[in-house]
């Protein structure tokens, strides 16, 4: 008998130290949830920091309850079906699976819950999605390429995964910059599998067969392009990458880089929390994806310059993406993000 | 009173959850029906990398490799049910199941290499064998197989996905532990050297449980598909959930002690304590570290209670 009076105590015990957490449920306002199945990478963590500090200067939003770890589909499903029984008012979620999660989504929506995918999508009925345009993104780098080239020259055409989303909207704005400049050939087209060591292997080669080209566009495997450059004495040509810490630094402190870095900020979950607090308040986009259009920074300007050298942040994490927040979505501070807390968190 | 005190733990456990569900309860007072239906369904995969895990503990081994296996059947299922109907596709797979625990058990009674590095290596070998099979998410459930764990039966409340699985689970496991096959499994957990001078198979035993476990976890993956939809080719976190379930409910990690009830109900306590965590909104960093010290403070309670159940009292 004492064994299970003892059992009983200890389950006492344990239910005091869960308990007081109860409290963080908020009154009035809106309890937003967010669901993530990535932990410990750069650009995902940029998203959730800027998810909580959206969600911090928004004022109708009092409560942020997130579900981030590392798990499969199944556990998102977890999750998701865990911030339902919470009684949020909405999810934002980083999808595992476009097509995985829709019972779970569908039983939120239908329970009144707003859902928005960020950074990738759901087929779910009725979710919005809101995403960064990777066509878009393309197309505003290698412009910024071929104009700087004169409109004439030959290019070495570094892609991401083939068959992956992301890489085959980046290929249609390509092209459709590659059809403005009738002047420009590619030369040499690689996908670096968007592998640091890959990349920069596939530019030693290419620079070994000693054919000539004018620039390089990457699709964000931008730093080690330039190592590779600058590592084979090599004269450097105009590189087009993506804004990670790495490059946006060489475009100030490379000798002789022309360059220009286009955005693909992780605070496009920060643009999220503020578009689902829109669809709360009754101001719903008329279509239900929303891109966040990317924009470019380059070096060859005094602007431009400027621009750059504004972005950067020593306290910044050197993982995350140097594009903070989104103009005209997010509206913290760059401290804000940086301290990464949210509202009504334990 | 030796009822209750044969199964004391397992009783410790079912009275641990129900505190956890009152709390539950306290911190969100529209808990109910639709949220011990997602419970019992996000237990589904982890009940069955569980009860997988159990066997071959019991038996004195290890599996390292029943995530991948899951992975695999989930996959294979994914693909089969494209072309052919849910039935067969789920019985091919069944038998996948078995098949790749068979080679694990094989290859450990055979080669007589420890279990933990030759499921280790059978790891990554499953693995592997998941993205052959589909190298991307992908595939299709049968519609039967994804609304077999969805809603409640009999009364509001007692999720259909828990009967599922407390059914299959108890028809293989119930005769199995009443069988020969099962006192062999016991006798060569407890003691590889006296189950073998009593007569008892221990090599044909040993490959019989990882057959099992390898059974236990095409469930597993089945499950992952009707919660899901898909197959995924990447394996879930479910290795060292089952280990710990498997601990927290009262299997000896030395082997030839516990059942199947005792680590499934802790499966159940480790998912609500998650979902307690979340609708309490605790920082999700702290959360794996919350889940760690619950597991392993009550093993040790247990263990002070084993001590002082054996002292002079």
């Amino acid at each position: 008998m004492t064994r299970r009076l003892m059992m009983g105590a200890a389950v006492a015990a344990l239910s005091v130290t869960v308990a007081p957490a109860a409290f963080a449920d908020a009154h009035g306002g809106y309890t937003i949830g967010v669901s993530n199945t990535v932990q410990g990478n750069g650009w995902r963590e940029e998203m959730i920091c800027a998810m909580r500090a959206q969600a911090l200067v928004e004022p109708d939003v009092t409560g942020l309850i997130v579900a981030h770890r590392n798990t499969d589909s199944a556990g998102q499903l977890e999750d998701i079906n865990n911030l339902i029984e919470a009684g949020v008012d909405a999810i934002v979620l980083n999808p595992s699976n476009p097509d995985a999660l829709n019972s779970a989504l569908e039983a939120a929506m239908a329970a009144g819950i707003v859902v928005v995918a960020v950074d990738a999508g759901v087929t779910a009925e009725g979710a919005y999605i809101l995403s960064n345009n990777q066509e878009e993104y393309a197309y505003l780098g290698a412009r910024w390429l071929f104009e700087q080239l004169g409109g004439e020259g030959d290019v070495v055409y570094m892609r991401g995964i083939a068959g992956v989303s992301a890489d085959t909207d980046r290929d249609n704005g390509f092209r459709r910059a590659l059809a403005e400049f009738p002047g420009i050939e590619v030369v040499h087209e690689v996908f670096t599998g968007w592998q640091q060591d890959q990349g920069k292997q596939q530019m030693f080669d290419f620079l070994a067969t000693g054919i000539p080209f004018d620039g390089v566009w990457t699709s964000g495997i931008d730093n080690v392009i330039v190592d590779a450059f600058v590592e084979s004495g090599a004269p450097l040509v105009p590189i087009v990458g993506a804004d990670n810490a790495g490059f946006v630094q060489y475009l100030t402190t490379v000798e002789g880089l022309q360059g220009a870095a286009v955005t693909n900020p992780g605070s496009v979950g920060g643009a999220g929390i503020a578009l689902a607090v829109d669809i709360l308040n009754g101001e719903a986009p008329d279509s239900t994806t929303v891109l966040v259009d990317p924009v470019l920074w380059e070096n060859t300007t005094d602007e431009g310059r400027a621009t750059i050298m504004a972005a950067q942040n020593p306290n910044l994490d050197p993982e995350w993406p140097v594009s903070v927040s989104i103009p005209g979505w997010t509206d913290y501070t760059m401290e804000q993000i940086i301290a990464c807390e949210g509202p009504g968190e334990g | 009173m030796s009822f209750v005190r044969k199964n004391a733990w397992t009783l410790g456990l079912i009275a641990l959850f129900f505190v956890l569900l009152g709390v539950t309860r306290l911190i969100q007072p529209s808990f109910g029906v639709s949220g011990l239906e997602s419970l019992a369904r996000a237990a589904l995969p982890f009940a069955f990398a569980t009860a997988a895990m159990a066997v071959v503990v019991i038996v004195g081994g290890i599996d390292l490799s029943v995530a991948s296996m899951m992975a695999v059947c989930s996959v294979t299922a994914a693909v089969l049910m494209q072309t052919m109907g849910g039935v067969p596709a789920i019985l091919i797979t069944l038998a996948v199941g078995a098949l790749m625990g068979l080679i694990n058990g094989v290859l450990i009674v055979v080669t007589r290499v420890p279990d933990i590095v030759v499921t280790l290596a059978m790891l990554f070998v499953w693995e592997g064998t998941a993205l052959l099979i589909l190298n991307s998410p992908g595939g299709a459930a049968a519609p039967f197989l994804r609304e077999a764990i969805v809603g409640s039966v009999l009364i509001d409340g007692l999720p259909q996905a828990l009967i599922v699985m407390a059914v299959i689970v108890a028809l293989i496991w119930v005769p199995l532990k009443r069988s020969k096959l099962g006192l062999a499994i016991y006798a060569t957990g407890s003691d590889e050297n006296a189950a073998f001078r009593s007569g008892v198979a221990v090599g044909r035993t040993k490959a019989a449980a990882y057959a099992f476990c390898g059974l236990f976890s095409a469930f597993g993956g089945l499950s992952l598909l009707a919660l899901t939809g898909i197959g995924e080719p990447v394996p879930g976190p479910y290795l060292l959930a089952a280990v710990a379930a498997v601990v927290l409910g009262g299997v000896t990690l030395g082997g030839g002690i516990g059942g199947l009830l005792g680590p499934i109900i802790a499966v159940f306590i480790l998912r609500i304590i998650r979902t307690i965590l979340t609708l309490a909104a605790v920082d999700p960093n702290v959360t794996t570290i919350v889940e760690g010290t619950i597991m392993v403070g009550v093993v040790m309670f247990g263990a002070f209670l084993m001590m002082r159940g054996r002292g002079p009292t």
